[in-house]
């Protein structure tokens, strides 16, 4: 059985005048990596939302289908049950720290279900050498830099033993440097049996890590499958989406009818493909 | 014209965010500031409309030293756009907020209402004009924001992050609008960290680390530099690895910056296209 | 505003920061009924003599003295003042007991907000049995301070950059002025606010009856005697002020 299962979904927000999402059909094995991408509005957030119920528990509206995750209907379990099977990081880290200290912080999910004081301390020294925060540990949040505040944050929702890992735009308001760090994480986090479900506008950062790319537009899924085929198809520019610059290259020399082995996600892959082709 | 001569500024005289900045702005250019977090390029740009004011130097603004205007007076001249629009917005209809600008700079009832027509139809945003501003996505947000400081039409427009968050196609119609606005003869300074935007758009970039400015000169020599991009935490971006890596085998590709087209071609020639 | 320095919790180790918050609680209050319950000069040099060293016992005894300079202006106006328009026989006697008792009183709480980290803070409360939600949201409140008055910052800098000018104009100008930062710092909170709220509810915050604590706060023996001399300080002093009448000391103007 798929650890998510998305059938014939749709919702609307109260208030709203259309579908955020419509009848959206998506299956997510565990240990994929997958990234949702698309122009703004498309409802990515409203998707990755559906996953630890916050839509339609806490974003309220009018639903139709039906969101399994492991093995849970999101219709009938609360937030705070799949807060250990699915948890989700989001754009500010700013938003997500709302405690006064790096500890407390990633103790606050198990607080909160009831985990045994013995074990949360367990999991808060595990995550703070996991995620190198050993010098933040005293911090207040206003002390740390924005990459440092969303490492602390992952940490805080990883402390709940989710299988799923689900990221909103996570890098969005980091410098690159920071950001990299944090989708190396991501991706080393994938590596070790994590789903992970990214949502992402730099696709040229993430493509070469992802299994999987889905594509949405006005609150549909308008192609999904593997980055390489996806990234090279016209629609993502069609629908306004940021293609990797070496993916752009490719395209364009198959307009010069020179067609590479492979399709580049990366320099480093364009260069090798150029090199290759030059021995012919 | 824009001048900085050898100013610095400590936050509450203790936290030194600018050391000896010297720069000089003339009109029509397109400049990029880039540097890491903490590097000064905010405060720098808060330097050039007097919301900030230096400890030592002097900020000139067309020859005349920045001291002896008001935050107000040099926002005729300077436009900044910040980069979080719902710190700006605070009326019930996109309009008023767009006519709120133009009435605290002074322009008169009958210029208001054609300039704020004009600006709202370039940022295709007319049809929201009975809106409120709280009622509209994001990205609509930051358009107004950016109505209301280009409906004054400042002659140097600095924009600071205008890219975090946008998807693609913003990116482009922001790109679109900012080269439009610099061929009719207006500066456009832009701070971010966005490096493939810059390359793209902006002639000039300035990069800054530590409070200094390390390095001020055309996009192309200036981001190809190892140095700068390490000091600035940036990543390469990917059609300047591709070349570098290219060039090891064919020296004929240039390994410093590179636009697509540019790669394209010689990837082409080595390649022996149809 | 420096006086308030002396009311900001500084990280610190000490005796008394390392007392349990809620025996730094109960240490307060008695010494601050203590002060209220007399107006002789001699009794409150007793208690500022008492007061004193434990400023020193929270190695915060130069924060202190910073603060009583900062206030130093205010209590010189009590005091004349005071003397000025009293009715009472002795009216120095009378302000610069006053005096006394307000920097007593001062001291006595300062000896608690200086000690006690928020965190602590929120604890002792929920270990006295209030309710979580209650006591998260006045840690979150002190968390989001620095928060709050950073973003009133950038709103200030975005309006005065469209022109809008803070500090001119007659006192009517200024309140209307105040319209184009207060609106968007409400809805930026707001719209901060729900975030923080999926962020929470993503953590599980409201799950469980069961809420369980990493950090639980115990009494030590030090902070059992801390409470038992406490208490039998306040008894004492009660006693005294009761049954014993005080020899006039006072000065006779």
């Amino acid at each position: 059985m798929p650890l998510i299962e998305i059938n014939d979904f749709s919702f609307k927000y109260y208030g709203a005048e259309t579908l955020a999402l419509k009848k959206i059909n998506l299956t997510i094995e565990a240990g994929e990596y997958v990234v949702i991408t698309g122009p703004s509005g498309c409802g990515k957030t409203t998707l990755c939302r559906t996953i630890n119920a916050l839509v339609p528990q806490f974003h309220r509206g009018y639903i139709a289908g039906n969101v399994i995750i492991d093995g849970k209907n999101t219709r009938e379990h609360t937030v705070a049950e799949l807060s250990s099977i699915a948890g989700l990081v989001f754009q500010q880290p700013e938003n997500q720290l709302v405690t006064l200290n790096v500890e407390k912080e990633i103790a606050f999910g198990p607080e909160n279900l009831g985990v045994e004081p013995v074990e949360i301390r367990r999991r808060v020294e595990e995550l703070i050498e996991l995620f190198d925060l050993e010098h933040l540990r005293d911090k207040h949040p206003h002390e740390m830099s924005g990459g440092e505040q969303q490492r602390v944050a992952m940490a805080a929702t990883l402390a709940l033993k989710p299988k799923i890992l689900v990221a909103d735009e996570p890098t969005s308001n980091l410098d690159p440097k920071s950001a990299e760090i944090i989708l190396d994480l991501i991706s080393s986090l994938n590596t070790r049996g994590m789903t992970v479900i990214l949502i992402e506008h730099r696709l040229d950062l993430v493509s070469k890590d992802a299994g999987r790319v889905v594509l949405m537009d006005k609150g549909s899924i308008v192609a999904d499958g593997l980055p390489r085929e996806i990234l090279s198809q016209d629609i993502c520019q069609d629908i306004g989406v940021g293609v990797p610059k070496a993916t752009l290259v490719y395209k364009r020399l198959k307009e010069h009818d020179i067609d590479l082995n492979s399709v580049p996600l990366t320099g480093d892959e364009l260069a090798g493909l150029v090199k290759e082709a030059s021995h012919l | 014209m824009i001048m900085m001569e050898n100013v610095s500024f400590a936050y509450d005289g203790l936290y030194t965010a600018l050391q000896g900045v010297s720069l000089q702005i003339d009109d029509g250019e397109r400049i990029a500031i880039m540097g890491t977090n903490g590097a000064g390029k905010t405060t720098l740009v808060k330097h050039l409309n007097g919301l900030l004011r230096p400890n030592s130097g002097r900020v000139i603004v067309d020859g005349v030293d920045a001291q002896h205007y008001s935050v107000a007076e040099l926002a005729r001249e300077i436009g900044l756009v910040m980069q979080n629009p719902d710190h700006q917005l605070f009326l019930d209809s996109v309009e008023k907020e767009v006519v709120f600008g133009l009435k605290q700079l002074g322009f008169a009832e009958d210029e208001i209402k054609e300039r704020t027509d004009r600006t709202l139809l370039s940022l295709g945003i007319k049809d929201l004009s009975e809106r409120s501003p709280f009622t509209l996505s994001g990205g609509e947000r930051k358009r107004v924001a950016l109505a209301s400081v280009l409906a004054t039409e400042p002659h140097v427009l600095a924009l600071d992050e205008p890219t975090i968050g946008q998807d693609a196609r913003q990116k482009e119609k922001l790109a679109d609008m900012l080269m439009e606005l610099n061929k009719k003869g207006r500066t456009v300074i832009v701070v971010t960290h966005d490096i493939e935007f810059v390359i793209e758009h902006f002639s000039r970039t300035i990069a800054m680390a530590n409070g200094s400015i390390i390095a001020d000169g055309p996009t192309s020599a200036v981001l190809s530099n190892n140095e700068v991009i390490r000091l600035c935490s940036l990543t390469a971006p990917q059609l300047t690895q591709a070349a570098r890596s290219l060039h090891t085998l064919f020296p004929n590709v240039p390994e410093r910056l590179t636009l697509l087209s540019e790669l394209e071609d010689e990837i082409v020639r080595i390649l022996g296209g149809v | 505003m420096s006086f308030l320095e002396v009311f900001q919790y500084t990280r610190q180790e000490s005796i008394m920061h390392s007392l349990d918050p809620r025996a730094k609680l109960l240490l307060a209050i008695v010494l601050a009924v203590v002060s209220l319950l007399f107006l002789e000069i001699f009794p409150l040099l007793i208690i500022l003599a008492v007061l004193i060293p434990l400023m020193a016992a929270a190695k915060s005894l130069r924060r202190w003295l910073r603060s009583m300079k900062g206030l130093s202006v205010l209590l010189i106006f009590i005091l004349i003042f005071n003397t000025l328009l009293s009715t009472y026989s002795n009216p120095l006697n009378y302000s610069i007991a006053l005096v006394l008792r307000l920097i007593a009183l001062m001291t006595s709480f300062s000896s608690f907000f200086l000690t006690v980290q928020p965190d602590e803070l929120s604890q002792a409360l929920i270990q006295m049995r209030v309710r979580f939600e209650f006591a998260f949201a006045m840690s979150m409140a002190m968390r989001y301070v620095p928060t709050l008055g950073q973003e009133a910052y950038a709103i200030m800098d975005t309006q005065k950059a469209r022109g809008v000018e803070l500090d001119k104009g007659n006192i009517l100008t200024r309140i209307r002025n105040i319209v184009p930062i207060i609106v968007p710092l409400i809805i930026v909170s707001i719209r901060r606010a729900l975030l923080i709220a999926e962020s929470m509810e993503s953590r599980g915050f409201g799950a469980s009856k069961n809420r369980t604590y990493m950090e639980k706060l115990s009494f030590k023996k030090r902070d059992w005697a801390v409470c038992i001399v406490s208490l039998i300080a306040l008894v004492l002093v009660f006693y005294i002020r009761l049954y014993i009448p005080l020899p006039d000391w006072s000065i006779p103007f």
